[in-house]
């Protein structure tokens, strides 16, 4: 419970620290090719266009119902929705989990807050998604879906990744310091979670059982990914509809979050010591 | 007089693994796996402010490990440091980003020693003309030579004003006109009454610039004292090791040892 708060502290102290350097962390990134930044935009294109071309052939290029009032969608714009949380979700991730063991050498020659070290990489990849997100408002403009009230609450939805994917990075940056294979592990747990998320495909459309169908939901980028639909085709408040799903997620990420504290802060003094 | 740094009964321990099974076990299971390995073993000294410490020994010998403790970056394994201010090292592997420029790592730098904008701004062109780095400062770090970087290390820590300044070989890079310009920026920091530690091989800048000596031997503190003191008594003991043959280094390897080990038992 202290280190939680220490870890929240920082965070807030070192607010300015950490948006100045998500810059520099996106630019080092990126100096080096030529197209710089634009590889940010062209790398999740080029997935969603070999996406859409494969799962749109299998279901034969029909449309995806969403909501039982609504006319079914066009799986274009199902997709991209989904996708361009998956995109932030996965990179923020992968980045955070080795964030820590591959600026070490570099950060720990001054004192410096070793808990926004994961916070400033997600941060840099939040930029990236504030862009994507902009094209697919106008993909959707394009598709018939117009900007409504609902699309507040993707403000919200985007708040509730963060925390999440911040919990689990303050875990995963310190085990991977510690043990580097649980990189390698995450990283192929991560490549399992896309097709358990309903990103590629419909889950209810495919699996037709309640029980598994519940399993699946358990996994929290369910809510975040339904959110965003809900917000983007304007169907409804999907966190207050679904109020139960939401107290889940958050007992979840707070679980998540005292547990990440309490390892990051143990072992911080130490991970020097692990390289 | 005020102490800088009060170093008490330090010591560090390293473990030391066949492969990786036994690093694996020693991590999960609470039976130790491994062998001791102690970089340091019962440290104390302690500097007045205003103090010019050089650390001696031989390779090995732990001085590396001691700045590296006193400046905060690894952490001890018993014992306290105390250190009075912040404290800056520099080191020939400094920390720069090799993808940015050398104007970003100044800026990327300062930002994470704390400072804010405008105290960056100001700050900026007086490391760039002590670096001399001219046309490559918009240049990626990597292309950098070996002297560039430390010079440009050593320009952004000296320039952020420390209180205590470690110098862990870092000027045995540079050329002459930079070590000179160097050693005078050092002298500055000397007369403003500035606590530095001098790790080095050259006896020679050990002998014009420290005013007192740390001799460290296999982790343990054999002397502490002035120049005058400490300098001839190594300098003899330098010459005495190159005497003995290799059964006889051994030997007294052992022995010495032996008695780390006594000192660490004695304070666990």
């Amino acid at each position: 419970m202290k280190s939680a708060l220490t870890v929240l502290k920082e965070q807030i102290n070192h607010f300015y620290l950490i948006r100045r350097l998500s810059v520099y962390e996106l630019i080092s990134k990126n100096k080096s090719n030529y197209l710089g930044m634009a590889w940010e935009v062209i790398n999740p294109a080029i997935q969603i266009l070999i996406y859409w071309f494969v799962f749109g052939n299998i279901r034969e290029n029909s449309a995806v119902e969403v909501s039982k009032e609504m006319e079914p969608v066009p799986f274009i714009t199902w997709l991209v929705a989904g996708f361009v949380l998956w995109i932030f979700f996965y990179q923020s991730t992968i980045q955070g989990s080795k964030s820590i063991y591959s600026r070490l050498r570099m950060l720990s020659k001054m004192n410096f807050p070793m808990s926004i070290i994961p916070n400033y990489v997600i941060f840099s990849q939040l930029y990236i998604h504030f862009f994507l997100l902009f094209f697919i408002i106008i993909i959707f403009h394009f598709s018939g879906f117009y900007i409504n009230i609902y699309y507040l609450q993707l403000i919200y939805f985007l708040f509730a990744t963060l925390c999440l994917v911040f919990a689990i990075s303050l875990i995963t940056s310190t085990l991977s310091t510690i043990i580097r294979d649980i990189h390698m592990f995450l990283n192929s747990t991560l490549r399992m979670l896309l097709y358990l998320s309903p990103i590629l495909w419909q889950i209810e459309s495919i699996v037709d059982n309640p029980f598994i169908d519940k399993l699946l939901m358990l996994n929290p980028l369910y809510y975040l990914i339904e959110g965003y639909r809900s917000a983007l085709y304007g169907i409804d408040w999907y966190f207050i509809v679904h109020w139960e799903y939401t107290l889940y997620f958050w007992a979840l990420v707070v679980v998540l979050f005292l547990f990440g504290a309490a390892l990051h802060v143990k072992f911080r003094r130490h991970f020097i010591d692990y390289l | 007089m005020e102490k800088a740094i009060i170093a008490k009964n330090v010591t560090k321990k390293y473990k030391l693994y066949k492969n990786t099974k036994e690093r694996l076990l020693d991590l999960i299971t609470p039976k130790s796996y491994g062998e001791d390995f102690y970089a340091l073993a019962d440290v104390n000294f302690e500097a007045e402010k205003g103090d010019i410490i050089g650390f001696i020994g031989i390779n090995g010998s732990g001085k590396s490990t001691l700045s590296n403790i006193i400046a905060g970056i690894v952490p001890e394994t018993a014992g306290t440091v105390k250190v009075n201010g912040q404290a800056s090292l520099i080191a020939v592997s400094s920390g720069l980003k090799g993808d940015l420029s050398g104007r970003d790592n100044i800026e990327l730098k300062c930002l994470m020693l704390g400072f804010s904008r405008d105290e960056i701004k100001e700050l900026e062109p007086k490391i760039i003309e002590f670096a001399e780095l001219e046309r490559f400062i918009d240049q990626p770090v990597k292309s950098y030579s070996s002297g560039m970087k430390s010079r440009l290390g050593f320009a952004i820590s000296v320039t952020v004003d420390p209180d205590i300044l470690i110098i862990d070989e870092a000027l045995s890079v540079g050329d002459k006109a930079f070590a000179e310009k160097s050693l005078n920026k050092m002298k500055e920091f000397k007369e403003k009454g500035k606590t530095m530690i001098f790790v080095s091989h050259s006896l020679g800048q050990m002998k014009e610039f420290c005013e007192k000596i740390l001799w460290l031997e296999y982790g343990m503190v054999k002397d502490f004292g002035s120049v005058d003191q400490v300098l001839p008594k190594y300098e003899e003991y330098l010459r005495e090791q190159k005497k003995l043959s290799k059964k006889e280094r051994d030997e007294y390897r052992e022995a010495i040892l032996k008695k780390q080990l006594q000192l660490v038992q004695g304070i666990n």
